[in-house]
């Protein structure tokens, strides 16, 4: 039932392809015989380049289990995930860690930052870690973009909440990763703190031309996303392209009423 | 639920979190029961050595040396045979045996190789007599026979390879004489380590004691119904005051007593060692607990939320301390029983024999055992539990999945550094104090006081001692260092007590490896100073040099003079009728050549004139003693002799201090042959440009004496360097336990810590923190903390050290020597320690599930 929504875009003759992620009859299993419980049931995606994609679904549906096996975070029990044209699930440690760090960004729903290290610290720590120098007049426009320009200097537990996402955006726009995934990056925030940084996101895709992929529960957030995708019981169930959040709402109402009726 | 039941929860739920800290309490409960255990060993064998060699009464001429003190003369004190026969005739004796024993001998092998101990236990000559079989039993052989016939015993047989037959030469003041191996006997209880050797009761005499007919001791048992103490007046009353009389209680008693000194002296330097290992202890113990109080904030807030009361908490905590304690205790004293079996067997391999048969565990080592580790576990925990109990039910809705950073107050810096201040100038005041004994009392509160200042003051230190250990050496691992450094200061209270644990046993590394240069310097200083003589001979055991051994010397060729040095007990009073029992040394005039000593009067070569003899400036100023008075001396063994001082020699420097010269030739004349001391030492010197040749000539004219030993100046040097070095290596070992419990108590903290950082870990691992640079941040923050306790325990034991070399000039340590190559091998030891203790925390972070990580509470 996933095919109505893999859509190739590629054109399949190397170099940037219009797909910045894929996953291909994806499996994720836990335990064995009576007590297997499958989180990812044979998914197939396509992640956009260029695009603000938003994962929904009911907890348990499978939808952090998918960001996090995209993100090379987790392991699958079978299938294939590719980054751009590298396929990531036999990868090594060692490779999957550079990987982490060179090609992908992450915003986490809380406890996104070092508290021994300042604002500006924790920004360029992916790129400190690998060595490398980061690009000065990008950071500058980031750091711009997410308007901290005033704080870098703090330690995170100086900031607010709303503050300390906004540096684990710039943190992971920074280093111009390939893709960035946040996990209900505005779960701990109030509405107005939620939206600035949600705000953000959107500029950066607009802007910066950024990938995202962010796995969110609430109508609101997934209404600033490109598309998107509604995971149930492991599977892709459904898409929703340019949403709004009345119509995401409408959406999940409906699932949630398939699912009681089914 | 009950509090009880939930700090059993806890408790073992946190298991893991808790063995460190266990195995703190075990080493140093171990330590203690081991060493009460191996000394409660040693004085159980030594009770039964007493009490199975022991007659019912002994008798003895009064001025007998103890057991194993050598005489200086070499040669025992002795009576007639008829003695033996007046007792056998006394009342209630049912027998009497008469013995001769003699401790100043050497026996060598054919090979010239001394078959005495090493241990420092005598070698014991002995005539043979039936009484003999109540402690040993002949294992090979017969009992000697004829004047040259010789019965060893079996431990010195096996550690030498001696077999009947084998020929041994026996060395004493009357001469060497050579015999035969004609039976071997073994104890038949444990003998902790003197050989003995038995001749036939005339040779014995002959040999031992110069002449046939005497003895130096009677045995005497009482007939049935007659006890002890009876037995003993009867004899009393017989012999007269001329001698002393023990039972055999007694006799045993005084054995004891004998020992008890030596063991005492051991068990308290090694309760002492425990004891700091126990001090490094409580650091770690109050580490864990505040970590995992810190660790359980929400849970305890949550607590105190459904109604539990700060008692209560507090209380729960408490109750882990004590169950840690408990387990840790129980463990400890298991293994010092097995610790003081290692004891014995290392005691073996070094001479001392000692069988587990003898093994004794009284009560009161495991109740001491646990009383200390449960008491000491338990104070630990307290002001963790304390603080505990402190947390406020809004601790449970706080978002506090990590303490925070903590800040080391103002209050503490003031009292620490109050303390530090205090502790320097009691330092100060030691340094330059003029009497020993309330200068040792200010190096006493100096230490005691700066060491606390530290400790409290530690953590302020912290944020700009690593910060400068991270210029030096962190910023060259970039980011990770970086971290690694922001780490270790992100709770400086933490960092500062685990490097404070380090510290102590650092700083009293430190502190003795200064004393001990200091003394390898002053002494070789003065060597250089004030010793003329190229070469000295004396024994390793402090048996006097005997006659045959110095005339075979003297025949050396190549040497200008060899001096005798000898050393008599006398009483000298002043010319006011002031007594003073003091030492002489009886030596010759070329003495003055052999060692320069200033005199502040008289000439010192008018000393050795007839009549004549000098003292020291102190004991001049004190008994008003000018040169050309006359002093009444009382030679011990001898007559009473009027000298006329004729010079004062200056008391500065540590060679011979304070000490009266007289001529060897005048003690003569008051001293019977038999009585005179045997020279202690004696001091040569070669022709000029013959030094290598004559060293080499007494080498070999001393080959068969080997308990003595020549060496020049340089070998002399080198040999006090060596003794010193091995006091201090045997100090370090000991100092070895308390640092490896600061051990336990960095990679607990790094432990801790990075189950504390376990989100933190993940989110680093998830934006690309390899697995390498984690395991590097980690060691690094090892480093670091290793470091800055090396460094304030380096800083603080030279303190001490140089303090204490201030106040021990008074004693004669003038020169300050810093060993810079020992601190500084420790410095950067402890930076190996510091990547030690951290390879299992390192391992375990570097295992961590990336996810779980992230996900974890």
């Amino acid at each position: 039932m996933t095919t109505a929504v893999t859509i190739p875009r590629h054109g399949g003759t190397g170099g940037r392809t219009a797909v910045a992620a894929r996953a291909r009859q994806v499996v994720k299993a836990y335990g064995s015989g009576e007590t297997r419980v499958v989180a990812l049931d044979s998914v197939d995606v396509d992640i956009a380049r260029g695009q603000f994609t938003a994962i929904m679904g009911p907890s348990g549906s499978g939808k952090s289990t998918l960001m996090h096996c995209l993100a090379g975070l987790d392991t699958v029990t079978s299938g294939e995930i590719f980054l751009d044209e590298t396929e990531i699930t036999r990868l090594k440690d060692k490779k999957l860690t550079q990987l982490r760090r060179d090609r992908i960004g992450f915003i986490f729903q809380a406890f996104n930052l070092l508290p021994t290290l300042s604002a500006i610290e924790n920004i360029t720590l992916p790129m400190d870690i690998a060595g490398r120098k980061p690009d000065a007049e990008w950071l500058r426009r980031v750091v711009d973009t997410v308007g901290l320009s005033e704080r870098l200097k703090h330690r995170p537990n100086e900031l607010s909440g709303g503050q300390q996402q906004r540096v684990a955006v710039a943190r992971a726009l920074a280093a111009r990763p390939e893709i960035i995934f946040g996990d209900e990056p505005t779960g701990n925030l109030d509405s107005r703190a939620g939206a600035e940084v949600l705000g953000f996101l959107r500029t950066s895709v607009d802007e910066l031309g950024q990938t995202i992929v962010m796995v969110t529960h609430d109508p609101v957030a997934a209404s600033y996303a490109d598309r998107v995708l509604y995971l149930a019981d492991g599977r892709i169930v459904d898409e929703m392209l340019r949403p709004t959040a009345d119509a995401v709402l409408d959406r999940m109402k409906d699932f949630d009423a398939r699912g009681r009726t089914s | 639920m009950s509090v009880l039941k939930t700090s059993l929860r806890n408790f073992f739920a946190h298991k893991g979190r808790m063995a460190l800290s266990a195995i703190a309490v075990l080493l140093s409960v171990a330590f203690v029961s081991g060493t009460l255990v191996f000394t409660d060993t040693m004085n159980t064998t030594f009770d039964k050595l007493f009490a199975s060699t022991a007659s019912d009464v002994t008798v003895s001429p009064k001025g007998a040396a103890v057991d194993d003190e050598t005489p200086q003369s070499g040669r025992p004190e002795s009576f007639p045979a008829s003695l033996v026969e007046q007792v056998r005739k006394v009342e209630g004796v049912q027998a009497a045996q008469g013995s001769v024993i003699s401790t100043s001998v050497t026996v060598v092998d054919a090979r010239n190789k001394n078959v005495g101990p090493t241990s420092g236990a005598p070698t014991i000559a002995v005539n043979w007599s039936p009484n003999e079989l109540r402690s040993v039993e002949m294992a090979s052989g017969h009992e000697p026979r004829g004047p040259t016939e010789v019965v060893v015993d079996g431990d010195t047989a096996e550690k030498h390879g001696l077999k009947l037959g084998d020929e041994l030469r026996t060395i004493s003041v009357a001469g060497d004489f050579t015999a035969k191996i004609s039976g071997i006997v073994d104890f038949k209880v444990t003998n902790p380590g003197a050989t003995v050797v038995y001749f036939q009761t005339a040779t014995a005499q002959r040999e031992l004691l110069g002449k046939e007919g005497l003895f130096t001791q009677i045995t005497a048992d009482a007939k049935p119904g007659v006890s002890d103490e009876t037995l003993k007046s009867s004899i009393a009353a017989s012999v007269g005051g001329g001698y002393k009389l023990q039972t055999a209680a007694e006799a045993a008693d005084a054995g004891r007593e004998d020992v008890a000194g030596f063991l005492d002296v051991m068990k308290y330097a090694m309760l002492g060692f425990a004891g700091i290992a126990f001090l490094v202890g409580i650091f770690l113990i109050v580490n864990t607990f505040s970590m995992l109080v810190a660790q359980r904030t929400r849970e305890i807030g949550l607590m105190r939320a459904i109604g539990s009361s700060r008692r209560q908490v507090n209380r729960s905590v408490l109750i882990e301390a004590l169950l840690l304690g408990l387990f840790g205790s129980v463990a400890g004293v298991a293994a010092g029983v097995g610790l003081a079996v290692g004891l014995m067997k290392l005691m073996s391999s070094i001479g001392m024999e000692l069988s587990t048969d003898d093994l004794t565990v009284r009560w009161t080592t495991p109740a001491v055992g646990l009383v200390l580790g449960i008491v000491v576990t338990v104070l630990a925990a307290y002001i963790p539990a304390r603080r505990a109990g402190k947390i406020s039910p809004m601790a449970a809705l706080r978002d506090a999945g990590t303490p925070a950073d903590g800040r080391a107050g103002r209050i503490r810096g003031g009292i620490g550094l109050a303390l530090t201040a205090a502790g320097a100038a009691a330092l100060v005041a030691a340094a330059r104090a003029e009497e020993a004994g309330p200068g040792s009392l200010w190096l006493g509160l100096g230490v005691l006081f700066s060491l606390l200042g530290f400790v409290v003051v530690g953590p302020l230190l912290a944020g700009g001692v690593v910060r400068a250990l991270g210029v030096v050496v962190l910023r060259i691992f970039g980011p990770v260092g970086r971290m690694a450094e922001r780490n270790a200061l992100r709770n400086p209270r933490r960092t500062g007590a685990t490097a404070a644990a380090l510290m102590i046993g650092l700083a009293l590394v430190a502190a003795l490896s200064v004393v001990g240069s200091s003394m390898v310097a002053s002494a070789t200083d003065e060597l250089d100073r004030s010793v003329g003589a190229d070469f000295i001979v004396q024994s390793g055991t402090g048996q006097p040099i005997v006659p045959q051994a110095q005339a075979a010397l003297e025949k050396a060729p190549g040497l200008d003079h060899v001096t005798e040095y000898r050393w008599v007990d006398a009483t000298v009073t002043d010319p006011r009728g002031k007594a003073e029992k003091v030492g002489l040394a009886a030596t010759e005039p070329s003495y003055v050549r052999d060692l320069r000593r200033e005199t502040t009067a008289g000439t010192l070569t008018d000393a050795y004139g007839k009549g004549a003899m000098s003292v020291g400036s102190d004991y001049a100023t004190e008994h008003a003693v000018k040169v050309g008075d006359v002093l009444t001396v009382a030679f011990k063994g001898g007559e009473t002799a009027k000298l006329k001082v004729a010079a004062i020699t200056a008391d500065t420097g540590t060679v011979d201090n304070g000490a009266m010269y007289t001529n060897v030739t005048t003690l003569a004349e008051y001293l019977p042959a038999d009585r005179m001391p045997q020279s202690l030492l004696l001091l040569a010197s070669a022709k000029d440009g013959q030094e290598t040749q004559a060293y080499q000539a007494m080498k070999d004219a001393l080959a068969p004496y080997p308990q003595y030993k020549v060496s020049n100046q340089a070998d002399y040097k080198e040999q006090l360097k060596d003794q010193v070095g091995q006091l201090l290596n045997i100090v370090y070992g000991l100092l070895a336990l308390a640092i490896v419990v600061a051990i336990l108590g960095v990679v607990n903290t790094l432990a801790l810590s990075v189950v504390e950082r376990t989100r933190e870990i993940g989110l680093m691992r998830a934006i690309g923190l390899s697995r390498r640079q984690l395991r590097r941040m980690i060691r690094l923050e090892s480093v670091v903390i290793a470091l800055f306790g090396a460094l304030l325990g380096l800083g603080l034991g030279m303190g001490w050290g140089t303090a204490a070399q201030k106040l021990l000039a008074l004693e004669g340590l003038g020169v300050l020597e810093i060993p810079w190559p020992t601190i500084l091998t420790v410095f950067i030891g402890s930076a190996f320690v510091g990547l030690f203790a951290a390879l299992v925390p390192a391992f375990r972070a570097g295992r961590m599930n990336v996810l779980n990580a992230i996900a974890s509470e």
